[in-house]
């Protein structure tokens, strides 16, 4: 669990992050977005310790960040946009190396750097220098520096950047396994489509502030009341389809081109359903019906007013 | 299994730079140079026999008896050469190598982007500290540790003594720690940007540590304790040494309990300061908190009080030595000074909570002036208690002690000046804004001894009265006694207060300013 109270950042006259209030609750992967300068990445560094905030307060799994900083860095694995590796180590070396560093006890080091290692799939790589690693291998490595004691939360800026698309798939199942065994996620990305699919809630930052925030689902039902429904059908139909749909109160914008269209509807997913039944029931051979999803993308460009100073 | 061999930070030193491989070239490397060494020892030994055999030949002298007495002595001298050969050698290869690896340790790590994941782990700085400062120069220690049985060896062959060969080895590397430990915190204070200065700052800290030496001539000669080169000479010639001891309150105490008492002294200090900031961000380090800045400049001044050792056949009157320490106040409370240096965000909330009654001056995120007023009044108190501890060999003269207090205020009243400017280019948007405040300050002393320099060309009067304005130089000159200063020296007080209270007006002016609600850093 993470929870963020009134947390304020200043550097010299600029505030970066301004009476930030966020909780994101065990076993949530939450999405940080927001445009450069938005604040994304000191808030992350104040959520695990690196830059002390002017104001607020950081909790992690109920340990006070600030307060006890030691206590609170066996929960938290951190990993950022840019970083390097010991190149002069070996793979097992420099995984052994932060196990150490977290203090994890002797016996459970191997096992788990074993296990961390086929997690990121670095095994035949294990006994090799880092020097000699790809890029995406150092990310794959960094990914693994940031797993292997077994955070409770995992703070990750940018992770997916230098990733191949496979690396990427990768790394989102790693992530939802490690949800799946209670972790909680926070993640931050400015390239929306990493974000797709995987992260349960989402949090948009500008000018340091949070302009909206909650589980994916509500804020695309509080932002998009109106659903958008595109159909398709066969046969010589169209003005059947078009009667129907028009006479129904629910329904607007509609758009009809050939055999297909879109419409835009309003209430609930029952009467969504009515409308396809009388569709059906009026001889339209009704081939596809669905409503088109809002992205993170799309959201967020609907949200985000783009400010930066 | 010792503490710091299974220290993460030391572990990964010891696997990265002492493979199987490299470590085998290395012992090797030194068994060979050893052999060169011992080689060159038994040649030069054996060359002074060979010119003292010529001289022989041709003057007579030295005499028979006396060559053969060289001769039994050869591989006794021979080996004495060799053992002090490699005692140097190992000496300087340690604090060299221990400086220049320690002082790239934080800084490199920032550098590359490594230092935020050492951050976020759970080693505390204390772990971190004793990790870098064994495991930077690990390579040193190897190269210490395969010369030792050699160097023993040969030590105890030629009746030097195993104590003083255990001696010796104490001093080469508690003074290898305290130059790591020296290097290790000058590391912390820069980043990449300023690595540069960084560096200038080591080869500087090693050009003091060698020529401190020197101050051995001094009247503060226990300082010469800094560098190895004081006490080693001591400890691996078997007659010992002829230097003179340094003193400590008056008493004769030997070079390597010197050393190893300013090793310790020192080294705690800066244990203290790294062990408080290693892991916080860069921009929120401050060396010290303010009571232990206040702390830091007592123990200094006591230290001077009691590393003094006046010249037998000439030593200071009070007069003099109040100007002394006096000048080494301004030094100690310029450090105290900008140690006690608030940064931006941390000054902003003082003034808020003060505007709220919910601070005072004297508070930890307070401006840094209330300190230096409190390390003055210290030094000051501590200087009346010097006098009088010293009173028998300098004359306790009231007058010492007025003429001091104006000094120390003239003092106080200018590196305040200097701080308070510091501060203000703190809260500017400069980058490195230290740096560039020192580079101001500096500038403007230069420029000030141009002007003395031109107005000294009119009359010597007019260039006193310069840089009694311009500079503190005018209440030190030690022209004055007791409370007869020239009028130059109050105008320059007086002159300097206004700046003083300029530089606090603006300082208030820029804390004043409401922060702009927008972000453009941090991503």
């Amino acid at each position: 669990m993470i929870q963020l109270s009134k947390l304020r950042k200043e550097f010299g006259d600029l505030i970066a992050v301004n009476d930030l209030d966020l909780m994101i609750p065990q076993g949530e992967i939450y999405g940080l977005i927001g445009p450069n300068g938005a604040g994304k990445t000191t808030s992350i560094r104040m959520t695990c310790g690196l830059l002390a905030p002017t104001q607020g307060c950081v909790r992690v799994n109920d340990v006070d960040v600030l307060g006890e900083p030691e206590r609170a860095q066996q929960y938290i694995g951190y990993l950022s946009d840019f970083f390097s590796v010991y190149e002069d180590l070996k793979v097992w070396e420099y995984l052994d190396y932060f196990a150490r560093a977290y203090k994890m006890s002797q016996p459970e080091i191997a096992q788990r750097i074993e296990e961390v290692i086929a997690q990121v799939g670095l095994e035949v790589k294990r006994d090799t220098l880092i020097h000699g690693l790809s890029r995406g291998m150092k990310q794959r490595l960094g990914i693994a520096r940031a797993i292997i004691h077994q955070p409770k939360v995992l703070l990750l800026d940018e992770p997916a950047s230098g990733l191949d698309p496979k690396a990427r798939l990768e790394l989102r199942e790693l992530l939802r396994s490690m949800r799946d065994q209670g972790a909680t996620i926070l993640i931050s990305s400015h390239i929306l489509t990493e974000l797709e699919g995987f992260c349960t809630s989402i949090g948009i930052m500008e000018k340091g502030r949070l302009v909206r925030t909650g589980r994916i689902e509500e804020v695309t039902a509080e932002e998009t009341p109106t659903r958008i429904v595109r159909l398709r059908w066969v046969g010589d139909s169209a003005e059947s389809v078009r009667r129907i749909l028009a006479e129904r109160l629910e329904l607007s914008n509609i758009s009809l081109d050939g055999n297909g269209g879109s419409f835009h509807f309003v209430g609930s997913d029952d009467l969504l359903a009515q409308v396809l039944a009388t569709l059906v029931s009026a001889n339209v051979r009704v081939t596809s019906f669905g409503e088109i999803k809002q992205t993170v993308e799309d959201l967020y460009m609907k949200l985000s007013q783009h400010e930066v100073m | 299994m010792l503490l710091f061999w299974s220290n993460p930070e030391f572990v990964r030193h010891r696997r990265a730079e002492l493979r199987r491989g490299r470590a085998f070239t290395v012992a090797a490397v030194v068994l060979v140079l050893c052999v060169l060494i011992g080689l060159a020892a038994w040649a030069s030994a054996a060359n002074e026999l060979e010119m003292a055999q010529i001289r022989s030949a041709r003057f007579g002298r030295p005499t028979q008896a006396q060559l053969f007495e060289m001769q039994q002595r050869l591989p006794s001298e021979a080996l004495q050469l060799f053992y002090r050969s490699l005692m140097y050698t190992q000496a300087g290869i340690l604090a060299f190598w221990s400086l220049f690896s320690c002082a790239q340790a934080v800084s490199g790590e920032r550098e590359r982007k490594t230092w935020d994941f050492q951050r976020t782990t759970r080693l505390r700085p204390a772990d971190l500290m004793l990790g870098k400062l064994l495991g930077e120069p690990v390579l040193a220690y190897f190269i210490v540790l395969c010369c030792l049985p050699i160097a023993a060896i040969s030590g105890l062959a030629a009746k030097i003594g195993l104590l003083h060969v255990l001696s010796a080895y104490l001093l080469i590397v508690s003074s290898a720690l305290f130059i790591g430990l020296a290097g290790l915190w000058l590391s912390s204070l820069f980043e990449s940007r300023s690595r540069g200065v960084g560096l200038i700052g080591t080869a500087g800290l090693f050009a003091f540590l060698a020529l401190s030496f020197n101050f051995r001539v001094s009247e503060l000669p226990g300082l010469a304790g800094f560098s190895p080169l004081a006490g080693l000479p001591q400890l691996v010639e078997p007659s010992g040494s002829a230097t003179a001891l340094p003193t400590l309150f008056g008493a004769q105490i030997p070079w390597l309990l010197m050393s190893l008492l300013l090793y310790m002294a020192f080294g705690a200090w800066i244990a203290l300061m790294l062990g408080r900031n290693l892991k916080k961000d860069y921009e929120e380090m401050r060396p010290l908190s303010r009571w232990q800045a206040v702390g830091c400049a007592a123990f200094l001044n006591f230290l001077l009080y009691a590393l003094f050792h006046p010249h037998p056949w000439s030593p200071p009157d009070s007069h003099s030595f109040t100007t002394f320490i006096v000048i080494m106040n301004g030094l100690i409370i310029l450090a105290v000074g900008v140690a006690t240096l608030a940064p931006h965000e941390r000054l902003r909330i003082w003034w808020c909570k003060r505007g709220a009654h919910e601070a005072t001056l004297l508070s930890e995120d307070g401006p840094p002036w209330p300190w230096l007023v409190l390390s003055a009044v210290v030094a000051y108190a501590l200087l009346i208690w010097g006098l009088f501890a010293w009173r028998r060999v300098l004359g306790f003269e009231t007058s010492s002690l007025s003429g001091g207090a104006i000094q120390m205020a003239a003092v106080l009243i200018f590196v305040t000046r200097d701080v308070l400017f510091l501060q203000w280019c703190r809260l500017t948007r400069l980058r490195a804004p230290l740096i560039k405040g020192a580079l101001y300050l500096c500038l403007y002393y230069i420029a000030s001894l141009v002007f003395t320099f031109v107005f000294s060309v009119r009359s010597e009067w007019d260039g006193r009265i310069v840089y009694s304005l311009l500079t503190p130089a005018g209440a030190l000159d030690g022209r004055s006694y007791g409370v007869h200063f020239p009028v130059g020296v109050f105008g320059g007080m007086s002159l300097q207060l206004i700046v003083v209270g300029v530089l606090v007006t603006l300082i208030i002016r820029r804390l004043k300013r409401p922060p702009l609600t927008a972000a453009v850093v941090g991503d």
